[in-house]
């Protein structure tokens, strides 16, 4: 025997292990940070108190870390539900962006009077329309024409942070405010239309996204539509044996995926922003929300909590200057717990054991005898 | 060919007792072959003879288990293809070993160690002119791979080999990608080659080119050498006969008597391939009700469109699907599984079965539309488990835990799995695509008894095969298909080797050879 360990599938990996090992990534990557911290000559204890008292030690900053993670629970589910079927939209960022600008035209267009209740849901939605019909824009060419939605999700995230800078900066388009006169600002949606608050900054667009990973988990294992969703992500030629009609099937999902996004751009629109700020929605939520989603291992629910972790961290990163420690070790960090759960992943999947001599021994035996 | 100067001289190639078994499955026994320059020698048998393993020793892609190879007299001991090259021996492969965004000029030029760190473009080119000229054997050089046809390719492939000067070529299988026209262009270079000194092995199920272009035939069957003759001397009955086996064991069972209604009618059904080409050529067919039709044929002859054109899997161009009297052609395929059709792919785990779903699932997989399954929009779970217990245990299904992938359950447990979902939802047809294949004894067993319980129970039984044991034991009626036609049909009973050999490898009955 000279292999001193062996990998194996594990078939069916326990829950608590699909529990222990991502929470095990997390305490791994803290490990290497404080690693990094103390090499750099920094107390890694106090900047992870620091760290934790910013994004939890007070009710602001749980507010703030909720702000930040709302998005992200979007982006998430928007990247997991497209996963889960092979599908590879990578264009979340562009979606939540022409979400926002879908959102912020219809807040802006609605009139003054318009009742709070018809004015809040009417702005989110646009922002799902808004992100379904860009998605679509790479949807319908790959389910009729086969076109690669990697390319075509990428490039068009470009697109629409382009479209909504020139909105603002580059031309006086009712998006613009017309009265700012020193910077160009996006023009502030109807007072109606705002989503209120109700802890801090913190306000009902959270439950939104909350509720709507909450739906994706629900349609995905309790209706037959999901069951359907889950054979076409296992094979599409099994789908289509099973008389799925996969084509539909893919741009549904597609489209979900789409308005999911875009819920975050209008949300953010409605919420926090009042209006569509080209810098306060291209920070790459977007791109997060991939993150988010593996590692929740694309399971809807679990991405609440994942979005939580990330929120908190992007919250604590600015209150690091203060000890003269860069918010980039924050990046850092993201880096380091998506590495260990990738690593972590591998564990969930496979088994690693030692070698157990006597079965060689038998297994030699029993290929002689049939030989 | 009969110089007596030639029969003096050692073969271009020889094996000697070659053995290789691959996970306890013997692939090649005791294998004497001998090679002499300048001829064209076929290989004929079954699929799993050992053709194809037999070649890739040869080309050093495979190291045997034991027995000698030979070159010139000379004991060689081939390392890898790379080996096998430098020797001066090349193989052409069933699929492609093309760099399809590259030229012809560069695709030659690839892996050759003569040319270097520096490429001339414009002299690579004009080689290839010129080595695709002196052969007849046009292709422009210029033109990326992707551009090619198949046939295209396939010159390059060759050519890739004149070009390192081999001077054994090994073709497995070429002509089962290739157009009757392109075919005949293949033999005119394959005896061209020969003529200049070259050893050709050529692979093939087809009795008419083994006849039109080879010299001797070795014939494979269950991985042994079954007979070697020159092929002047060589009757196609006798290669049928020895390339299928000398008695086949016929059926034991009684025919069904009970045979009832046509149920499954398909008449001049055409579908067309992947590559376009028509697959399924104008094919008829009727399979009534308590029957067992059983389709042999050598595999790619249009099994798996005939099939799939039937349920709706791949587009039918022309012709109809009868079923029970209704005309369902052109309907989709959950109309179809819904007015009875029930299909038992090849592909197990690929079509038939989800492979990350866990067995439960899989069970419902087809009916989870309905009720206990699904109540309006929602699924049933409690139904998913009772009725999926109920099949577990009824088809004694084993491995199977609450959430494991189906895939990890072994080949028998996956096709008893499939057979159970398939046979339990309504149907009035079942089509079967080679359902025993790599299944161990008892596996097999219980797949073939469900088989015949189907047909006992009035369903119409469309047996696709190319195992001859499985279609004799359960057939009633053998169809013989050749290039996506009927080409023959006997009542199981009257099914002798020869005949079936004869007809799956392209001969028909009026035409004697």
């Amino acid at each position: 025997m000279s292999r001193r360990f062996i990998v194996e599938p594990r078939g069916l990996a326990s829950w608590w292990l699909k529990l222990v090992i991502p929470i095990g990534s997390v305490l791994a990557a803290m490990v290497l940070g404080a690693a990094f911290l103390a090499l750099t000559g920094n107390d890694w204890i106090e900047v992870y108190q620091k760290m934790a008292d910013a994004a939890f030690g007070s009710g602001r900053g749980v507010a703030e870390t909720l702000v930040s993670a709302t998005p992200l629970i979007l982006t998430g589910v928007a990247a997991a539900v497209a996963f889960k079927m092979l599908v590879w939209n990578i264009g979340g960022e562009g979606q939540l962006i022409f979400g926002a600008i879908m959102a912020a035209g219809v807040g802006i267009w609605l009139s003054e009077s318009t009742p709070a209740v018809i004015a809040v849901v009417v702005v989110v939605a646009a922002g799902a329309v808004g992100g379904a019909f860009w998605a679509s824009l790479s949807a319908v060419p790959k389910v009729y024409l086969g076109t690669n939605e990697i390319i075509t999700t990428l490039m068009l995230n470009f697109i629409a942070l382009n479209l909504m800078q020139y909105l603002v900066l580059g031309s006086s388009s009712p998006w613009r405010d017309p009265e700012a006169t020193q910077f160009p600002q996006g023009r502030p949606i109807i007072e109606n239309a705002r989503i209120p608050e109700f802890f801090h900054r913190l306000d009902w667009g959270l439950f939104v996204a909350i509720g709507v990973a909450v739906a994706a988990w629900f349609v995905i294992s309790k209706t037959r539509s999901g069951f359907e969703y889950r054979i076409v992500g296992n094979s599409f030629d099994t789908a289509r044996y099973a008389g799925i009609r996969v084509p539909r099937k893919v741009l549904g999902t597609f489209l979900a995926s789409g308005a999911a996004a875009g819920l975050a751009g209008s949300i953010l629109v409605a919420g926090i922003l009042g209006k569509m700020d080209p810098r306060s929605l291209d920070l790459g939520l977007g791109f997060t929300g991939i993150i988010v989603a593996a590692l929740a291992r694309l399971n809807p629910i679990a991405i609440i909590p994942v979005a939580v972790l990330m929120g908190a961290l992007n919250n604590a990163g600015p209150s690091l200057q203060s000890i003269g420690v860069p918010d980039a070790t924050v990046q850092i960090l993201q880096g380091a717990i998506l590495i260990f759960a990738v690593a972590g992943e591998f564990l969930i999947l496979n088994r690693i054991r030692r070698p157990d001599p006597t079965a060689g021994e038998a297994k030699a035996t029993a290929e002689a005898q049939t030989a | 060919m009969a110089d007596p100067a030639q029969i003096s001289t050692p073969p271009a190639v020889e094996l000697r007792k070659i053995d290789k078994s691959f996970y306890g499955v013997l692939a090649n026994a005791d294998v004497d072959f001998s090679l002499s320059r300048g001829e064209v020698h076929a290989l004929l048998g079954e699929n799993g003879a050992g053709k194809s393993t037999l070649c890739s020793v040869i080309a050093g892609l495979y190291r045997p288990d034991s027995g000698e190879m030979l070159m010139d007299g000379e004991v060689v001991d081939l390392k890898s293809p790379k080996d096998a090259l430098a020797a001066g021996i090349g193989m052409v492969y069933q699929h492609f070993r093309l760099v399809s965004n590259l030229t012809v000029a560069e695709n030659l030029a690839l892996g050759n160690p003569e040319v270097g760190l520096r490429l001339s473009q414009s002299e690579l080119e004009a080689e290839a002119r010129e080595l695709g000229e002196r052969y007849d054997f046009p292709v422009d050089p210029t033109a990326r791979i992707w551009q090619l046809s198949v046939g295209q390719q396939q010159r390059v492939e060759i050519l890739k080999l004149l070009y390192r000067n081999v001077r054994i070529l090994i073709l497995d299988e070429p002509t089962a990608v290739l157009t009757p026209q392109e075919g005949q262009a293949l033999f005119r270079a394959m005896r061209s080659l020969a003529d200049e000194g070259r050893s050709l092995i050529f692979v093939s199920h087809k009795l008419h080119e083994v006849k039109q272009v080879s010299d001797r035939v070795t014939v494979l069957r269950e991985g042994r050498v079954v007979g070697e003759v020159a092929t002047a001397d060589a009757e196609p009955r006798d290669l049928a006969r020895m390339m299928v086996g000398k008695d086949l064991e016929l059926p034991t069972r009684e025919p069904n008597a009970a045979i009832g209604e046509p149920v499954l009618v398909v008449k001049d059904l055409v579908v067309a391939d992947d590559r376009g080409l028509d697959a399924v050529d104008g094919l008829s067919l009727t399979v009534s009700a308590g029957e067992v039709v059983g389709i042999a044929g050598v595999s790619g002859n249009g099994q798996r469109e005939l099939a799939q054109g039937i349920v709706g899997l791949m587009k039918v161009s022309g012709g109809s699907v009868e079923l029970s009297g209704k005309d369902v052609t052109s309907t989709s395929v959950l109309r179809k599984i819904k007015r009875g059709i029930a299909y038992v792919p090849q592909n197990r785990l690929g079509m038939g079965l989800a492979p990350g779903l866990d067995t439960e699932d899989n069970l419902a997989l087809k009916q989870f539309r309905e009720p206990p399954y699904s109540n309006g929009p929602m699924l049933n779970q409690k139904a998913f488990k009772t009725k999926g217990a109920e099949l577990i245990k009824g088809f004694d299904i084993r491995g199977v835990r609450p959430g494991l992938p189906i895939r990890l359950l072994s080949g028998g447990n996956l096709q008893k799995a499939l057979i159970a979902r398939e046979v339990t939802q309504d149907h009035c047809v079942l089509i079967a695509r080679s359902p025993t294949r790599g299944l161990d004894v008892g596996a097999t067993a219980v797949v073939r008894e469900q088989i015949l319980a189907e047909r006992d129970r009035g369903i119409a039984v469309l047996l696709i095969s190319e195992d001859l044991d499985e279609l004799l034991a359960l057939s009633d009626r053998l169809v013989v298909i050749y290039e996506g036609k009927i080409v023959g049909e006997m009542p199981a009973s009257e099914a002798t080797a020869e005949r079936l050999g004869l007809l799956m490898s392209g001969h028909s009955e009026e035409q004697p050879a």
